[in-house]
């Protein structure tokens, strides 16, 4: 019967799966049958895989029979069988059970099978065995990996590095084989049972090298814990140049990568390699080590990065679209960074935005517009329009991106880029695609305040015919924001009520609310026309949309305009991120007595509407930023997937508000703290200070928290033993000046293993105010009685002591960070100035970017203008700002410069109050 | 981000029809570790992925894409399309040297008839020739002719002798046939 279920099998729709049940049956009928017919069972095998390869899979039992009864094949010696059946017990291990069974058989294969299918034996085996059962095969393995056939060495490396995780120290004990192998010559033996016919390919070469990718994968692993060996390795190999396989070449540039983000100093002496592989015959080295290189481009010179990307840009016009692909995004990425040091390849890249692959195209575009000059804007913009139509919305999406970064870049520009986006408006789309085109035209609105009426004019255009509601409703409550400041805010009310007769109810009761603050200007027949209009809507259908009528209605007709106002447009905003957080602990509170009280809306801080747009102006530059060096948004091409973006906006949450949460959290937990609590308001605290290393026994920091007559110094302790139980934990400080003095301290009384805890101790701040801001070290030991972790309750354990860092209170520990919008003006007007001047030294030991990040940091301010972004990378000046506990304001601008004698800073600080200036000014670790 | 020091570099090797039928589809992992991703063991998530990456690229005429934190080459055929899928930060030359590897190798086993039937046909040799280039994410070798030396033909002792016999040869032979087999197997024993 099976003969003839085949013929129909095959003549009918090759699409459709064969039959589970049938295929599995028959697969059991031929391999028990005798004498085993070869070509029949490697068809019924190949319907096996076909249905394993379409995602179908057997129930365990199932799957046992079948692989018992592939092991019965064994019995036929025909290699094409042999091999075909190796294949299907891979695939058949992972559901199978008892399949250590077939172990002897496939030994015996590897021992002394036929060349052909000892590869696919030795890759079965490591299928088979697991950590105890590996030993029996330590020689074979051994002997395979010598073997001078390239592919059984090439199989047996490769299953030993399938075998690593859990054998390790098995598979070490082969690593002088493996070293080995890496030299040896292996070549390809033909086989009478592959012939093929090799059209228009040569015939296959006698050896590909590949071995070599693969052992040197492995001895990396034996020895990536070993630093020096791996050196030695490095520079064996390089040396005599044995490494001909390009993979090989490749994973040997990650390796090096490795070894240098631990330890910079060996770029220098490793350069001649990089050299080698920048002019590599294969495009894949030359790219990798050319995206090593811009990756990781605080670690190389100048000159060094120029060379990567003069590779680049010869790879940038090669043939091959994957390699223009990989060549471009590195470049683009590049770009983000150092704008400048693409510029050299413009002429390449304008090149490809003609480019017949779209992605490449895109990835062009978007480079050029981060290198772009406020001259060659307007020509690129006229480029991209030129062939927007002919490219899909995700592309479109990055183009519409990036052209909203760079108008945020040269605001004069704006006129070019509104045509621009107007033009684009009008094409059809999705709604991602016309949202990206709101959300550009709107950072031009909100940033470039000369833009307003052109782009409020497209706006009121476009929602003549918007098909979405969700941005309908956003640019109605825009234009209600912005038409009344508007110098003709008649015009928009048309448009505006327009939407209140044609649309749905959603767009009506926006439109409604957008209507009601066109009433609030200073004008009585424009004041009347809208109450009219609003009346019209006491009639709608919607509930919704009459009560906003009412409501505002209501309000209008008060007498007090002022009260209208502040309901109808506020001008203050909460802080979203910190109101939901104490709404929520608010809801949560356990205590059933609090709900009596209201919701204390004044608890959230407010931002006025300059405050709230500066800061948003900050999140928008240095998300852009953000978002290109994770790439995570630019590589995602537009399929959004939700928890990417949820990432990006807790990374995105500015300073300032992050800085608000921790102190409130901080503020809660003290204040839970009967001591603690009558302490009153915290003032400031300080960033966490580590004052052990990490890996020791006890991992200890500490936080400085200043109320107004306190200190409190809460410190974490992480008791990182495993067997070690410590009990009543203190932390004993002696302090330098008198001035400060002890209060108490609140011990832990019991640290289990690999637990943490929290000591608190405080101390009273000298109360003469001319030493308000006196700074001091604490010398801190930490005290404490160790017992062993299993040992009986009423065991005495023994008194111990363990020496930790000094504390310094800093002058950053006064200063809490804060935005102010206009730093210029502020600067000026502050008094008392007091600057400093450090030499950092060499220009090449020194990242500036660190500097600055741990300047921001010890200084407790708030970089403002964006200059906490290093982008030259040798000059670059940092604006700060803070305020005193007290609420003095202080400024600090501070200047990198390299020169001959080595990279200099400069700190200048001005403020309200001098002992800060000058202790801030001086101050640095 | 960092360069990816394992040998195992390739997610995926998909080989899907026109219709976005699977002809082949292989999720790799590593065999002695458990799955990372979901992707790997859920077929629904599977599927999805394979329709919004062939939405993405059926008649795009590109050869890469970045799609869904994966790196995709690939390589259109009249009815079909092969892929291979690697990390975001692999290097894209090298998966496009493994897809040409592929590409190359069925070229050379199917004498260069790359469409649907014919890989149907020849499955067994298509099977064979993924796994001589990539063994559970690793790659095992890139050149065509070399992974093409390494897929046997299928075996040419058959069992359509046993039926030309019995058709044509008539009862006596058919007789004699089992005769002589049956002696044969007492023989074995069995």
């Amino acid at each position: 019967m099976s003969t003839h279920t085949y013929k129909k099998n095959e003549d009918g729709d090759s699409s459709i799966l064969p039959d589970k049940m049938t295929v599995y049956q028959e697969c059991l009928q031929a391999c028990n049958a005798s004498p085993i017919q070869a070509k029949k069972c490697r068809k019924l095998l190949s319907r096996l895989l076909r249905l394993f390869y379409a995602g179908e899979t057997f129930p365990t039992v199932e799957s046992t029979n079948l692989f018992f009864s592939i092991s019965k094949l064994f019995h036929n010696d025909d290699p094409a069988l042999r091999q075909i059946a190796y294949l299907s017990i891979k695939e058949l291990c992972s559901v199978s059970n008892d399949i250590l069974m077939i172990t002897a058989s496939i030994m015996k294969d590897i021992q002394s099978g036929d060349a052909v299918y000892k590869p696919d034996a030795v890759r079965t085996l490591s299928r088979v065995l697991d950590g105890s059962t590996i030993h029996a095969a330590e020689r074979l393995f051994k002997n395979c990996i010598v073997d001078s056939n390239q592919s059984i060495s090439s199989a047996a490396l490769v299953s030993s590095y399938h075998l690593l995780p859990v054998a390790k120290d098995v598979v070490k004990r082969w690593s002088n084989e493996v070293q080995e192998s890496i030299t040896a010559n292996k070549t390809f033996p033909s086989s009478s049972y592959t012939k093929h016919e090799f059209n228009g390919y040569s015939k296959a070469p006698n050896t590909t090298y590949i071995h070599q990718y693969h052992a040197l994968a492995l001895i990396y692993q034996f020895r990536n814990s070993d630093k020096m060996s791996l050196i030695k390795m490095i520079q064996q190999l390089t040396e005599r140049k044995t490494l001909t396989n390009s993979l090989a070449q490749v994973q040997m540039i990650r390796f090096v990568e490795k070894l240098i983000l631990d330890d910079s100093n060996f770029v220098n002496s490793l350069w001649p390699l990089f050299v080698n592989w920048l002019n590599n015959k294969s495009d894949m080295v030359e790219l990798e080590a050319a995206k090593l290189i811009l990756n990781n481009s605080s670690k190389f010179n100048a000159e060094q990065q120029m060379h990567a990307i003069t590779t680049l840009q010869s790879l940038l016009g090669v043939p091959r679209t994957v390699t223009r692909f990989a060549a471009v995004r590195i470049l683009n990425k590049v770009a983000i960074k150092d704008a400048e040091m693409v510029g050299v390849c413009n002429l390449e890249l304008e090149r490809l935005i003609s480019d017949q692959s779209r992605s490449i195209s895109t990835y062009a575009i978007t480079t050029l517009l981060k290198t772009g000059n406020a001259e060659s804007v307007d020509r690129l913009v006229t480029a991209i329009s030129n062939f927007m139509d002919e490219i899909s919305d995700e592309f479109k999406i990055i183009v519409i991106d990036a052209i909203r970064t760079l108008s945020l870049k040269f605001p004069a520009k704006y006129k070019s880029m509104l045509t621009f986006l107007d033009d684009v408006l009008r094409d059809e789309g999705g709604f991602n695609f016309k949202n990206s085109i709101i959300e550009a035209i709107f950072d031009i609105i909100k940033f470039i305040p000369e833009s307003k009426e052109i782009a409020l004019e497209m706006l009121c255009e476009f929602i003549e015919d918007c098909e979405y509601t969700e941005l309908s409703v956003r640019i109605l409550h825009l234009l209600g924001n912005e038409g009344p400041k508007a110098t003709n805010p008649s015009t928009y009310v048309r448009y505006i009520y327009n939407r209140v007769v044609l649309e749905n109810s959603i767009v009506r009761s926006s439109a409604v609310i957008a209507l009601s603050k066109f009433a609030l200007i200073d004008d009585k027949e424009m004041n009347n026309s809208i109450k009219i209009l609003l009346k019209r809507s006491l009639q709608d259908v919607d509930d919704e949309v009459r009560d906003r009528a009412v409501l505002s209605l209501k309000l209008l007709e008060s007498k007090d305009l002022a009260e209208a106002k502040s309901y109808l447009s506020p001008q203050f905003k909460y802080s979203l991120p910190i109101l939901e957080q104490e709404l929520t602990k608010y809801v949560k509170n356990p205590d059933k007595a609090s709900f009596k009280s209201s919701f204390n809306i004044d608890s959230i801080p407010k931002m006025s509407e300059e405050e709230y747009m500066a800061v948003q102006y900050k999140e928008k530059l240095i998300g852009a930023i953000n978002d290109d060096l994770t790439d995570s948004k630019s590589d995602n091409k537009g399929t959004d997937s939700s928890s990417n973006e949820d990432v990006k906006e807790l990374d995105n949450i500015s300073d300032i508000t992050k800085y608000t949460l921790l102190q409130q959290q901080y503020q809660n937990e003290l204040s839970a703290l009967p001591e603690i609590g009558e302490y009153g308001a915290l003032l400031h605290s300080s960033a966490s200070v580590e004052l052990t290393e990490k890996e020791t026994e006890f991992v200890v920091s500490a936080i400085k928290h200043v109320f107004e007559k306190h200190i409190v110094i809460e410190y974490s302790i992480e008791n990182t033993l495993e067997d070690i139980l410590l009990e009543n934990v203190n932390v004993v400080s002696t302090i330098d000046s008198e001035e400060y003095t002890e209060e108490f301290t609140l011990p832990i009384e019991k640290l289990s293993p690999l637990s943490k805890g929290k000591v608190y101790s405080s101390f009273i701040r000298p109360e003469d105010d001319s030493e308000k801001y006196l700074l001091t070290t604490f010398n801190n030991t930490l005290a404490y009685i160790s017992k062993d972790a299993d040992a009986e309750d009423d065991e005495e354990g023994f008194p111990d002591e363990y020496q930790i860092e000094d504390l310094s209170l800093t002058p950053g520990d006064f200063v809490i960070p804060s935005y102010i919008s206009n730093f210029t003006n502020v600067w000026d007007e502050l008094s008392n100035e007091e600057s400093a001047v450090y030499n950092l030294g060499d220009e090449d030991s020194i990242d500036l970017q660190q500097v600055v990040s741990k300047l921001i940091v010890t200084m407790s301010m708030m970089p403002i203008e964006g200059t906490e972004v290093v982008i030259s990378g040798k000059n670059h000046s940092l604006k700060l700002f803070g305020k005193s506990i007290s609420g003095g304001k202080l400024a600090a601008i501070v200047k990198f410069a390299s020169s001959s004698k080595g990279v200099m800073m400069k700190n200048v600080v001005k403020g309200e109050e001098p002992e800060l200036v000058e202790l801030v000014a001086n101050y640095l670790e | 981000m960092s360069f990816n020091t394992s040998l195992y570099s390739i997610d995926a090797i998909l080989i899907l029809d026109n219709q976005q039928n699977r002809i082949f589809t292989k999720y790799y992992k590593a065999p002695h570790e458990n799955a990372e991703s979901d992707l790997i063991t859920n077929i629904k998530k599977q599927k999805q992925f394979e329709k919004d990456l062939f939405k993405k690229t059926f008649k795009q005429n590109t050869d890469i894409i970045l799609f869904d934190h994966h790196t995709v080459v690939y390589k259109e055929y009249s009815d079909s399309v092969i892929y291979v899928i690697g990390g975001l930060n692999e290097n894209e030359v090298l998966l496009y040297n493994v897809l040409q590897g592929l590409t190359g190798a069925f070229e050379i086993i199917l004498n260069s008839q790359l469409d649907k039937r014919s890989m149907l046909e020849s499955y067994d040799m298509l099977v064979i020739a993924i796994d001589e280039t990539v063994d559970d994410g690793i790659i095992l070798e890139t050149d065509p002719s070399a992974i093409a030396a390494r897929v046997t033909n299928p075996p040419t002792e058959d069992a359509v002798n046993i039926k030309i016999d019995l058709s044509e040869k008539g009862l006596l032979s058919a007789f004699n046939f089992a005769k002589k087999n049956i002696s044969e197997r007492l023989q074995q024993g069995f």
